[in-house]
């Protein structure tokens, strides 16, 4: 029984009328036609537009950037740890992390006197008692459970090298030294 | 919709009822413009050349209206409220997405858990087939958030400040100057409400602590959440204020499913078309109870005929069932010309509940929320997983190989607990665990660093570091295993 008003296909006794598209469906079709010429050509004909993975690129690069102007700026040597740990505001910031019982304080104790970490208030260092030497362990890890810390970002680091600079030689009785540790003022 | 109006199947408009599949005439009244009239093959809110035709539903009373405002007003509020309830110390439901928290009824779910939503929504989901199977599209004209906010709030709004169906048209054609005062105070009205809706809608995906805060600072400092407030709040007004119950009929997925869901026996708004055909005003010869005063399709929200048969357009509002009634009472004939009835009952006055499909429905639904029910109790209240502590292997320091791994502990439960931790092995090795007792909030993570030193004399390949962990918990208490394969120097020690 197709009329002249069916599209002329019938399925199960089911036809399908030929009445316009309301407007409003009509015009997000439209807009949608019209916003992927756009979205073509910006992202992949001229390419003026990043595709997600490049804008992830550049973020990265971005931020490395930023990293390297602050570097550059404030270069870390030993001598500006070395100043930083005489300022007790700095310090204190550092105290904070190392007392966090879920980071230093884990290994080494609150006070530094060594866990399964070695006692950092002695004179005794198997990496190096140097502030370069703590800085750089803290930031990149040791081979034998110490943990690197890069992902918690440079200030961190700089706070709690502060901080062991701060209770280094204050010869707290705790953890004996190890067998690889040298002496080193 | 160029499928709109092909009601195969349907109730009142099947073989039984010989309702007009109507090629629609126009009715020419008196010094007027032929009126155009509901039919099966178009849609009325539409006009043939595309353009909106809006509806405007006259008001109506009754026993079905009295049952719905006070739902609406019931829904309403608990639409509004529930952001703001807590049980204890947590949200009632929040799906806290940046946090990646989420809380239902006292239960608390993280990352991890979120395979149980399939579950929760598949009985959810089936939960609306059995509503379907049964009464149709009950959901959608009873309990629908679009219906509620649309139907319970911002109509009624509407003919506060515009008056009723006959002055709202006659606004619609108005010209500017004329309608500019009541439409601008109607789209103000709205457009405040869209903006507390689409807040408390918010206030589903982030606590409301946080949101509150948001909203009493600068949008400067949180600009993500204010571009999708505004963003939801423009959606919603356009929604309530134009787009309405197109909503229903073209975007609605379960609007569309349902008349894959009904059969014979689902019991839809209908219209007796044995007891009213023929129509005719009263007292004309041979007419029987339908006196064609269209009451049924001047008070209908998505402008149908429902003397034409079920139609997809048809959101179960039962608008024309109080209507109808109020006529029949007026002329002394009994109610229910239009009801609520099922094809078979209209046929032939008999009724099934339970069908095959009805039963398949709420066993799937069962199924889905069964599951759910039983993963969320027997669902470990909390994570011990060992893990290598990143980039190590192991090392031999003297006479002993050396491993590093982290312990990672995560607390599922609504409350704190505290944690205990002791060894079960390598047997003669040491285990050095930086904390034995731990004490985590509710949905809190701690990672503690493990240290395992093996003698050399007895490392052979395989060996595992195994902990066990302890919880001490109300319900009683709850021990885990955690454990890792040790690495160690091949051929060593053998």
């Amino acid at each position: 029984m197709t009329t002249e008003a069916t599209r002329g296909h019938t399925f199960d006794g089911i036809e399908e009328f030929d009445n316009r598209l309301p407007n409003w469906w009509l015009w997000t079709f439209y807009l949608a036609c019209i916003f992927s010429v756009f979205y073509w050509i910006h992202y992949h004909t001229l390419g003026t537009g990043n595709l997600p993975i490049k804008e992830y690129a550049i973020e990265q690069a971005a931020a490395a950037a930023r990293d390297e102007a602050a570097a550059a700026n404030n270069p870390i040597t030993e001598e500006s740890l070395r100043e930083l740990a005489k300022n007790p505001a700095i310090v204190e910031e550092g105290k904070k992390i190392f007392h966090d019982p879920t980071r230093c304080a884990l290994c080494h104790k609150p006070d530094g006197s060594g866990l399964i970490g070695p006692n950092l208030t002695d004179d005794m260092w198997v990496y190096g008692g140097k502030a370069m030497d703590i800085y750089t362990t803290i930031l990149k890890g040791r081979p034998g459970g110490m943990l690197p810390h890069e992902s918690f970002g440079q200030q961190f680091v700089m706070r709690s090298t502060a901080y062991v600079l701060s209770i280094k030689n204050t010869n707290l009785p705790g953890k004996p030294p190890e067998a690889n540790a040298k002496k080193e003022q | 919709m160029s499928d709109s109006g092909s009601s195969s199947g349907a109730p009142g408009g099947g073989d039984a009822a010989p309702a007009p599949k109507s090629v629609p005439k126009p009715v020419v009244q008196k010094g007027k413009l032929p009126v155009r009239r509901p039919d099966v093959d178009t849609l009325f809110s539409i006009n043939p050349d595309g353009s909106r035709n809006a509806i405007h539903p006259a008001d109506v009373k009754g026993r079905f209206q009295t049952r719905k405002h006070l739902l609406w007003y019931v829904l309403i509020a608990i639409y509004l409220a529930v952001p703001w309830v807590k049980i204890g110390e947590r949200p009632l439901l929040l799906i806290d997405i940046q946090a990646r928290h989420f809380y239902l009824l006292g239960q608390t779910f993280n990352a991890q858990d979120f395979w149980l939503a399939f579950f929760f929504v598949t009985g959810l989901g089936f939960s609306l087939f059995v509503v379907a199977g049964l009464w149709g599209r009950m959901w959608c004209g009873y309990a629908c958030p679009q219906t509620v906010f649309l139907e319970g709030l911002f109509r009624r709004i509407e003919r506060l400040i515009e008056g009723p169906a006959a002055a709202r048209a006659k606004l619609d054609k108005a010209p500017f100057s004329q309608k500019f005062f009541r439409r601008g105070l109607k789209m103000v009205v709205f457009f405040l409400l869209a903006a507390l809706i689409s807040h408390s809608f918010l206030g589903y995906f982030m606590p409301v602590e946080v949101l509150m805060e948001a909203v009493t600072s600068s949008p400067t400092k949180h600009m993500t959440a204010f571009l999708f407030m505004v963003i939801s709040t423009l959606i919603l007004f356009v929604d309530f204020t134009w787009f309405r119950e197109q909503l229903c009929i073209a975007i609605c997925p379960y609007g569309r499913l349902q008349g894959a869901l009904y059969d014979p026996d689902t019991v839809l708004v209908g219209y007796d078309s044995k007891r009213g055909e023929p129509r005719g005003t009263a007292g004309t010869a041979g007419a029987k109870d339908c006196i064609d005063c269209f009451r049924c399709v001047t008070v209908c929200p998505t402008g149908i005929d429902i003397r034409n048969g079920t139609q997809l357009e048809c959101v179960g509002c039962a608008n024309c069932i109080d209507a109808c009634d109020d006529v029949m009472t007026k002329l002394g004939r009994p109610k229910g010309l239009v009801r609520y009835d099922s094809q078979r009952g209209f046929e032939t006055g008999q009724r099934r509940f339970w069908r095959g499909r009805v039963v398949l429905y709420v066993a799937l639904m069962l199924v889905g929320l069964g599951a759910f029910v039983f993963a969320v109790t027997k669902r470990r209240p909390f994570e011990a997983n060992l893990v290598r502590a990143r980039g190590t292997s192991y090392t031999v320091e003297g006479d002993r190989v050396h491993g590093v791994f982290e312990l990672h502990l995560i607390n599922k439960r609504s409350g704190p607990r505290t944690f205990h931790v002791t060894d079960i092995g390598p047997a003669g090795a040491e285990i050095v665990v930086a904390m034995r007792e731990v004490a985590l909030e509710s949905l809190q993570d701690l990672r503690v660093p493990v240290h395992v030193f093996v003698p050399m004399a007895q490392w052979k390949a395989g060996l595992k570091c195994e902990l066990s962990v302890r919880c001490d918990d109300p319900d009683g208490e709850l021990v885990r295993l955690a454990t890792a394969p040790l690495l160690g120097p091949s051929g060593a020690g053998r």
